[in-house]
């Protein structure tokens, strides 16, 4: 609070020079002066230092505002999530919650659920299975469920997909990779992107790890993988940005591109020395024959080990940065996530990007460069501040505002795995023998057409930049990224799984049990993970009040009314009363939960 | 015979149709056919056509695909990619290896040049053998023709170069559809906005078996998905009830069919519209091909491969095509997983072996349906890789070189020129064909392949302009005979 103090000194002053700049002064005083009645609004510290200067919607009038909000900001809303919402301005709630402490971590799931030990039968270090479980009990049930939101956003971003990861341990070091984005998720971009860079599950992913040094006799040069992406992908993009996020052009007004490939194999060079850190683990034969040895888990939580006779000491010329011959790894690699960092283009690329995750897919420019202004400075001078990028993302009006409502060009589709995380959170989930054998559900045709950390590809499930062809948004230029997993077989999928999965849960082999080899005798196979519906069973006979619920919890109050006439008739089409049983009840909460996750209205978030 | 008569193949004529099926967008349901837009299904065509292209997804490694094999070069190959195999450190294959998948050419290569095939790729190599298939050699995406001097030039505006080379996704679209990330309209679906009057219902004229790709959007053309199974039929929505309610199935059946003002919502609600309007269709074409009556397809596919499991499910549409009125069709697969910057060598024979077998069982499969001679298929993929190596991998190039398997290919014969094995960066003519570290500069460009191709299904040389932006700078008429529009490897229509 210290700096803001000074900094409104200092503009007072200012202000009284009389220069040209005084007009733009004088702006900046006005929205100080905004930002001090918003001091009063706000009754936390945290609270004050994310909210930012001019926002005009600081506080939920309404639940289904408070919903609204809860649904840009993590993956579901409770009644008693809405209630501590409107209690509070949004950014004293948004504040606690990027305090919160950090929930169990994916890794430490994984080996109380005992998928870290060894075992010739089991072989959990060969397997993928405990890498998709691990994820979904993380989405489903972690307390600090922005944290968890947000760090969902990121995987979007710096993608690394388990099926790409064919190592030992390859579902460890997807958790640790996974609780990396978890950890600095609220941190600063700086450190997140170093973490990245040097994560074994990266490492193996984009080909750091086992990347040398150019070797003139055989011709061997470094990898580029890591280096293109770490520029086109986790930083500074293809085309030179403005503040705003578009795209800068030249005096041709022609797109000016960001780097050249002489950048790429230059910065390649960069990467080179690192592999896995196998220095702690200890090697145990698995079989009697000897065939296979298998060291433990320790590996995949380190980052990657760095040897100098294996790094390259060229020169290194790119983005106008020059490291010099024989810098040392450690340096080198200071200096290129420097530059990389401190490029003008980090803060419209990532915080666009940010903003069609969690709020819109075709945000407005004036609202990416408040993102993007707050990347570059968190208001204590501070670049990359995360916590400041992400509250002013979820705080900023064209988020809040009710005009976003009736705009057809404000929203997004929603993402398949967030619809199924919204829906088992809303509706407590639980894992009756905590087996959370949810697996990979990428298929279309069957399941979601969409798994976390399942990305095809390190371009995630879908682009930024994707237009759908022959739509109404190709025929205005809109971009819609969640369109390209939409396609004939998907959306006849997605209704199809959810049919049985809203009505009955999950069916799981052996929940008992950490494998999956399925085991028919097993009394406990069933149907182990499943809403609980408690408060929704508690309203089955009323069908006006279970509808306006889900429409509430879901839909943040966005399903049309005649809508929710048309649900309510049908439901009462089938009568229900206090002595009708139980599958009878559920029969109407899953007929209402299927009709409303099916309906256009709640598939686009608003 | 030419697929629409001339005053109809004018960008104005799509832009007016475009017009047209947007109108249509809004004036839900929209259509599975463009009968009610005026055009009536007129069958043009007598005859079937398809073309099917395969997607390589990740970048694939030319060298290790079509490999150098005669003495000379086959040494250079070596020598560039660090050795062979794993026990050599380097990325190069044995040449022994090569010998099973050896091909021979009608003609020999000038100057003594040979090639052989990955030796996973023996299906292939037999079909090339027996004259079924073709290789065009150092394809990808020019504006124009260009030297490496060109390239270095400073002057793009004489010399452009496709935008945002050796990147994944927009190379990707650019060999799809000439455009970077965001392009609306690819070249498969140009294809079918010329052959939709041909087929009775226009939506089965761009069929994608694989996810969404731009290649097959046209001006008025969808692209229309089934998934490896057939189409999906919605249950809830077609079942007598749901959780015993015929009100809720009613209602749900409704309801997410419903046009809305939000287009987002509207564009959701017209793919469940197609979706659920084809699926019948689909399902009967493929009923049709299973039992009563038709003869199920014989052909065995191999099995795990999930590209032989599209290309499957293609011919088995094929066999359906009178089911589902086409006549002339665009069909999308595709294998991902070659992005191979590590692992090359312990990658390269699975993936290899399944591109090789599941084209060789679709090319059997289209003997066995009688339509060998009116399907062709071709590879495709965002770009070649570089010659050197990495260590154990390659990394992002440019050109590389396709297959073209089909009854009508004028097959067991090389197309384009062979490019000199070389990494070196002189004045010399043989480092003139690569842009550095062996990443090749195309010397046929993406459009006069697609050209090729397009010429084969049907349309007419002053229709290939329209539907290919940059071909204008290829062939005699641009002065640059030595870049031809029609590259030979199909027979061309009567």
């Amino acid at each position: 609070m210290t700096d803001e103090v000074t900094d409104f000194r200092a503009t007072e002053t200012d202000s009284r020079v009389g220069t040209e700049a005084s007009d733009t002064r004088w702006a900046q005083r006005a929205a100080l002066t905004g930002l001090a009645g918003l001091l009063a609004a706000c009754a936390t510290p945290g609270g004050r230092l994310l909210q930012r200067s001019g926002q005009q919607y600081s506080r939920a009038q309404t639940p289904e505002e408070a919903a609204r909000f809860l649904l840009h900001a993590q993956f579901s809303a409770s009644d008693a999530e809405i209630a501590a919402v409107q209690q509070h301005t949004y950014a004293d709630w948004l504040a606690r919650q990027f305090d919160a402490p950090l929930g169990q971590t994916g890794w430490d799931w994984l080996n109380t659920r005992g998928y870290g030990q060894i075992a010739n039968d089991t072989r959990y270090f060969d397997h993928f299975y405990p890498g998709d479980y691990m994820v979904w009990n993380q989405l489903m049930t972690a307390p600090d469920a922005v944290r968890k939101r947000l760090a969902l956003a990121l995987s979007e971003f710096f993608v690394v997909s388990l099926t790409g990861l064919d190592f030992a341990w390859r579902s460890h070091a997807m958790a640790h990779y996974w609780d990396t984005l978890a950890r600095h998720a609220l941190g600063n971009f700086r450190e997140l992107l170093e973490e990245v860079s040097l994560n074994p599950a990266m490492g193996h992913y984009l080909n750091t790890k086992g990347n040398q040094k150019e070797n003139a006799a055989t011709g061997r040069v470094p990898d580029e993988n890591y280096a293109r992406e770490v520029m086109q992908l986790f930083t500074i993009g293809l085309v030179q940005l403005n503040p705003d996020g578009t795209e800068k052009t030249g005096a041709n007004g022609q797109r000016l591109e960001t780097y050249t490939q002489s950048d790429v194999t230059q910065l390649a060079r960069v990467f080179t020395g690192y592999d896995f850190d196998q220095r702690k683990n200890v090697t145990v034969v698995l079989d009697p024959e000897g065939k296979r040895k298998v060291g433990n888990t320790n590996f995949a939580k380190q980052r990657m080990a760095f040897t100098a006779n294996r790094h390259s000491e060229l020169e290194v010329r790119f983005l106008g940065t020059v490291i010099p011959a024989k810098t040392s790894g450690g340096d080198a690699l200071k200096m290129a996530l420097d530059t990389l960092f401190h490029h003008p283009n980090v803060g419209p690329f990532l915080g666009r990007q940010m903003i069609q995750r969690l709020v819109t897919s075709n945000p407005s420019p004036a609202y990416v460069a408040r993102v993007s202004a707050a990347f570059a400075d968190n208001g204590a001078g501070v670049r990359g501040d995360l916590r400041a990028v992400f509250a002013a993302i979820l705080l900023d009006d064209e988020a809040r505002s009710p005009a976003g409502l009736s705009d057809p060009k404000f929203g997004r589709l929603r993402e398949p795995m967030l619809r199924l995380v919204q829906w088992g959170r809303t509706f407590g989930i639980t894992s009756a023998q905590g087996s959370w054998k949810m697996g990979d559900l990428s298929n279309p045709a069957t399941q979601l057409g969409q798994s976390p950390l399942r990305s095809p590809s390190v371009f995630n499930f879908f682009r930024p930049g994707y237009v759908p062809p022959a739509t109404q948004m190709a025929a205005s230029g809109a971009a819609a990224p969640e369109f390209q997993i939409v396609t004939e077989s998907s959306v006849a999928g997605y209704i199809n799984y959810l049919q049985g999965v809203v009505r009955n849960g999950i069916y799981v082999n052996d929940p008992d049990l950490p494998n999956n080899v399925s085991n028919s005798k097993n009394p406990k196979n069933g149907f182990d993970i499943k809403a609980s519906y408690t408060s929704e069973l508690a309203l089955a006979s009323d069908a006006k009040a279970l509808v306006a619920r889900l429409n509430l919890l879901l839909c943040a109050g966005q399903l049309p009314s005649a809508l929710q006439a048309r649900m309510i008739t049908a439901l009462n089409a089938t009568p229900i009363n206090a002595a009708s049983p139980p599958d009878k009840r559920l029969d109407r909460v899953a007929a209402a939960v299927l009709l409303t996750m099916a309906a256009p209205q709640y598939l686009v978030q608003k | 015979m030419y697929l629409l008569q001339p005053h109809l193949h004018t960008r104005r004529a799509f832009l007016k149709r475009s017009g047209q099926l947007a109108l249509a967008g809004t004036a839900l349901p929209t259509a599975l056919n463009l009968a009610a837009l005026g055009e009536a299904a007129a069958a043009t065509a007598t005859d079937y056509k398809a073309l099917v292209c395969v997607f390589l997804y990740g970048g694939n490694d030319y060298a290790n695909t079509v490999v150098t094999f005669d003495p000379a070069s086959y040494a250079q190959y070596a020598t560039v990619r660090g050795g062979v195999g794993e026990a050599g450190g380097g990325i190069a294959l044995a040449h022994a290896d090569l010998q099973r998948t050896l091909l021979k050419p009608h003609m020999p290569l000038a100057d003594g040049r040979q090639y052989a095939l990955h030796p996973a790729m023996t299906g292939l190599a037999d079909l090339f053998n027996a004259g079924q298939a073709a290789v065009q050699l150092n394809v990808g995406p020019l504006v124009v023709p260009l030297t490496r001097t060109q390239f270095n030039s400073p002057d793009r505006k004489t010399y452009p170069l496709p935008p945002k080379l050796f990147s994944h996704n927009d190379q990707q679209s650019i060999w799809q559809s000439s455009s970077p990330e965001g392009s609306t309209v690819g070249w498969g679906g140009h294809l079918g906005d010329l052959a939709l009057r041909s087929n009775a219902r226009s939506l089965f004229t761009c069929m994608s078996i694989t996810g969404n790709a731009v290649f097959l959007s046209g001006d008025s053309a969808l692209q229309y998905q089934v998934s490896t199974g057939g189409a999906v039929r919605v249950r809830a929505a077609t079942d007598n009830a749901v959780y015993g309610s015929k009100a809720v199935k009613d209602l749900l059946s409704q309801m997410i069919s419903e046009p809305s003002a939000h287009p987002l919502e509207n564009e959701y609600v017209r793919v469940m519209q197609r979706s659920r309007e084809a699926e019948v269709h689909v399902a009967a074409a493929l009923a049709g091909s299973q039992s009563s009556g038709a003869t199920p397809l014989a052909t065995e596919f191999p099995t795990g491969n999930p590209l032989a499991d599209q290309l499957k499910m293609v011919a088995r549409l094929i066999q359906g095509r009178d089911v589902l009125g086409a006549k002339r069709q665009v069909f999308m697969v595709s294998l991902g997983g070659f992005d191979l910057h590590d692992n090359l060598i312990a990658q390269q024979p699975v993936l290899m072996g399944r591109v090789s077998e599941a084209m060789a069982a679709f090319y059997r499969a289209t003997v066995e349906l009688g339509v060998a001679q009116n399907v062709t298929a071709f590879t495709a993929s965002d770009f070649g890789r570089t010659l050197t190596s990495n260590g154990d991998g390659s990394d992002h190039g440019w050109g590389g070189h396709h297959l073209v398997v089909g009854g009508a290919v004028k097959g067991r014969a090389f197309y384009g020129a062979p490019p000199p094995v070389s990494v070196g960066n002189t004045a010399a003519p043989q480092d003139q064909w690569h842009v550095g570290q062996g990443r090749l500069l195309p010397s046929t460009a993406v459009d006069q392949y697609a050209a090729t191709l397009a010429r084969w299904f049907g349309v007419g040389p002053q229709e290939l302009n329209g539907i290919l932006p940059n071909l204008r700078q290829f062939g005699a008429t641009a002065g640059r005979a030595d870049y031809p529009v029609d590259l030979g490897f199909m027979g061309m229509p009567a």
